[in-house]
């Protein structure tokens, strides 16, 4: 009796565990299939992708289907090449410029559609919808006839107006190629940034600006020590996901600088992979260039990441 | 917990489906017997589609039940294609590509030698020597010449008749004149009396060629550079300069894509004169059909005609090709002696010399240069390493001297690349 109430107990007590033990991992019995997929889809283009570039993998392998291991040297071949360093620093500059160009005039059109009369608020809306729903390739192509030297229409106007006597070549030097390029993907990358900023603010009460306009706080005060505390959290996102896209951005870059005009004096860390790995055929370079440049995407957003986390401590 | 489980489940099913579908798009059929694909350029599709349905005829007839599959590519691309079928399959049997693009593909050992059925060919004893080169690599044949194209002017008679030209230039001081009275008479915003994109390098490379300078050379085994060479950089001023008397294209502007055509701006009206392949002559629009008519481009010693790059395309057939016989016979259909002939009859030159006529195009061919034959030359090209140069001088962002031995140093770099 006693026994057999010891071994119910000891049963009781198995069970309670087992339960518990179900109960505390499911979490990751319903992660598995997330990971596996993760997995599948990117550890193992990684993994090919790792040792693709410690191989000589050219025209000739390519043909052969078959590589020639020589470890780190083209790791090495891209870190001694001047070419990689000036495109870096280049390509920081660019995403630096892109991005807080993205994120101030997105911040300061989404505080300006707090401001409209509702009809002009959601005919602004549309049309940041319509510049979301408009195809990368399409808007390039667009773009590149409004600006081009002999027919653009932009030159038509600017010389119908009298503001210039001969036709401006848009895209005469670096500086200039790469100031369309932004100016093109600022465009397209506002109505995200908008969008999702204005949601953002609709979440900070409204009593509390009230609050602190009674207390005679200006405008400026309110935004600082109100607004932008609560639009942090999105902010950073924002700022982190457009550095991760505007870092290997490659589309706009390629399709409106051409590949006619793309040369070293030009590129940009993806025109670069994309000439050194398939115009050269030379895919175990192009392989560890793009190694080095998820490695340095991965340092960027680090310093986001940490603060992302610890926000999110925070709130927890 | 159900609700979460079902959840979970159905997210497994998704996925599980989702790679199912991923792994079912990448299994590519394989190619049958029963069909060859063939890669021409747009070049075909646009100018001669009915050659190209003859040979097919031809090719049907002789191989009763075996299709051919005509895919049409671009320039700019197709490479990158090509390379990727190499690597995944699904290729293609007969393969055009341009005369530049061939040695460092011969080299890789991507093509199959054809040197065995060389007799085959219709004219093959005869094939132009400069075509023929370029499927040529350590003594195998591996291309077969299709055709070749050199670069004349093409120009308004009513404009040039009007401006009060009587006799066509002889020398580009003389075409230089021609231009100022061109542009007396023709004052509209974006006229060009002789159009020419100022990074269109096969013209300036002309210029190069015609001050007796050169683009690289090999000597005892290792490419040198000869851009920065006195005579090339006397051709490089006389471009400039050239450039600057008579052309109002963009100074950056590339002969092709990205820019527009320079047909098409010649269609709009804005041109009296451009330089260009033969073949421009099709695309100058309705209006100016009648009055439109083509010189060779003249050097600048009086009487003698510019260099002119002479381009051209081989039929190569990939070693990936399951077809190699079948792929071969096409080829000996498409270049046949009548196939020629009707490339000939488009304003194209044929392979052959016992085809040779006395077109403009043809006489324009008697003085031609050709790039460096290197495995990498292809790199050079798409590097843009001449482009970006003759980009610097027009602008003057260097002198011709700074552009053009900063652009020599570089190709001997790539050319000696191992």
């Amino acid at each position: 009796m006693l026994g057999s109430s010891a071994l119910s107990a000891a049963a009781v007590l198995r069970g309670r565990r087992r339960r518990r033990f179900l109960e505390r991992s499911t979490p990751y019995w319903l992660i598995v299939p997330t990971v596996v997929a993760i997995g599948v889809v990117l550890g193992y283009p990684l993994y090919w992708l790792i040792k693709l570039s410690t191989e000589r993998y050219g025209l000739f392998e390519l043909i052969q289907h078959h590589g020639q291991s020589v470890g780190l040297h083209n790791y090495a071949s891209v870190l001694h090449d001047s070419v990689f360093w000036h495109t870096l620093l280049r390509t920081v500059i660019f995403t630096v410029a892109n991005v807080g160009l993205t994120m101030g005039l997105g911040l300061a059109i989404a505080l300006l559609l707090l401001r409209l009369s509702a009809w002009v608020r959601v005919l602004l809306t549309s049309g940041l919808v319509l510049v979301w729903s408009m195809p990368v390739v399409v808007a390039a192509q667009v773009f590149f006839w409004m600006t081009n030297y002999e027919n653009g229409v932009l030159n038509y106007v600017l010389s119908q107006a009298g503001l210039t006597g001969e036709q401006h070549d848009w895209y005469a030097s670096t500086f200039s190629q790469l100031s369309m390029v932004t100016l093109l993907i600022v465009w397209g990358a506002l109505p995200f940034v908008v969008i999702t900023l204005y949601a953002g603010l609709a979440q900070v009460p409204h009593d509390l600006l009230e609050a602190a306009s009674v207390d005679g706080a200006r405008a400026w005060r309110a935004f600082r020590d109100i607004t932008l505390p609560i639009l942090r959290p999105i902010l950073l996102i924002l700022t982190s996901l457009s550095i991760i896209w505007d870092f290997g951005v490659f589309t706009q870059p390629f399709l409106l600088i051409g590949q006619a005009k793309t040369q070293p004096g030009n590129f940009l860390m993806s025109t670069y992979l994309f000439e050194e790995g398939y115009f050269r055929t030379d895919f175990g370079r192009g392989a560890a260039i793009s190694i080095l440049m998820l490695l340095i995407v991965a340092i960027l957003s680090v310093f986001y990441v940490r603060k992302m986390v610890r926000i999110g401590e925070e709130v927890a | 917990m159900k609700r979460r489980s079902i959840v979970a489940l159905s997210v497994v099913a998704v996925l599980a489906a989702a790679v199912m579908t991923a792994t079912s798009v990448a299994s590519t059929k394989k190619a049958t017997a029963s069909s060859i694909t063939v890669w021409l350029q747009v070049d075909a599709q646009s100018g001669w589609p009915d050659l190209v349905a003859a040979a097919n005829n031809q090719f049907k007839s002789d191989h009763p039940g075996v299709s051919v599959n005509v895919q049409y590519q671009n320039w700019g691309d197709h490479l990158q294609k090509f390379d990727a079928t190499l690597a995944g399959g699904g290729g293609p049997d007969v393969i055009e590509m341009g005369n530049t693009e061939m040695t460092k593909y011969m080299a890789a050992g991507a093509f199959a030698d054809l040197s065995a059925a060389k007799g085959s060919f219709d004219n093959s004893a005869n094939w132009l020597a400069g075509l023929a080169k370029s499927g040529v690599y350590n003594g195998k044949t591996y291309g077969v010449p299709y055709y070749a194209g050199s670069r004349v002017v093409t120009y308004r008679t009513d404009l040039f008749s009007k401006a009060g030209i009587k006799k066509l230039p002889n020398s580009t001081a003389a075409f230089a004149a021609d231009a100022k009275r061109l542009y007396a008479k023709n004052t509209q915003k974006g006229f060009s009396a002789f159009y020419v994109a100022g990074e269109d390098w096969y013209s300036a490379m002309g210029f190069v060629f015609d001050y007796g300078g050169g683009i690289a050379q090999r000597v005892s085994g290792k490419w040198k550079g000869l851009l920065s060479s006195k005579k090339s950089i006397a051709g490089l001023t006389a471009y400039k300069n050239f450039f600057y008397a008579t052309s109002r294209a963009g100074k950056t502007a590339t002969e092709g894509a990205p820019n527009p055509n320079p047909y098409d701006v010649y269609a709009q009206g804005l041109v009296g004169s451009m330089i260009g392949p033969s073949w421009f002559s099709c695309c100058v629009g309705a209006k100016f059909k009648g009055s439109t008519a083509q010189f060779v481009m003249p050097g600048h010693v009086k009487g003698t005609s510019m260099p002119g790059f002479l381009g051209g395309s081989d039929l190569a057939v990939p070693v990936t090709s399951s077809n190699k016989s079948l792929a071969t016979d096409w080829i000996k259909d498409f270049t046949s002696t009548a196939g020629e002939k009707g490339l000939q009859a488009k304003g194209n030159i044929p392979n052959a010399t016992n085809l040779l006529g006395n077109s403009v195009n043809e006489r324009a061919a008697s003085r031609s240069w050709f790039v460096p034959t290197a495995k990498h030359w292809v790199d050079v090209e798409n590097g843009n390493i001449l482009r970006n140069m003759l980009g610097q001088i027009l602008t003057g962002k260097l002198t011709v001297k700074q552009a053009a031995s900063s652009a020599s140093d570089n190709i001997a770099s790539v050319l000696n690349q191992s």
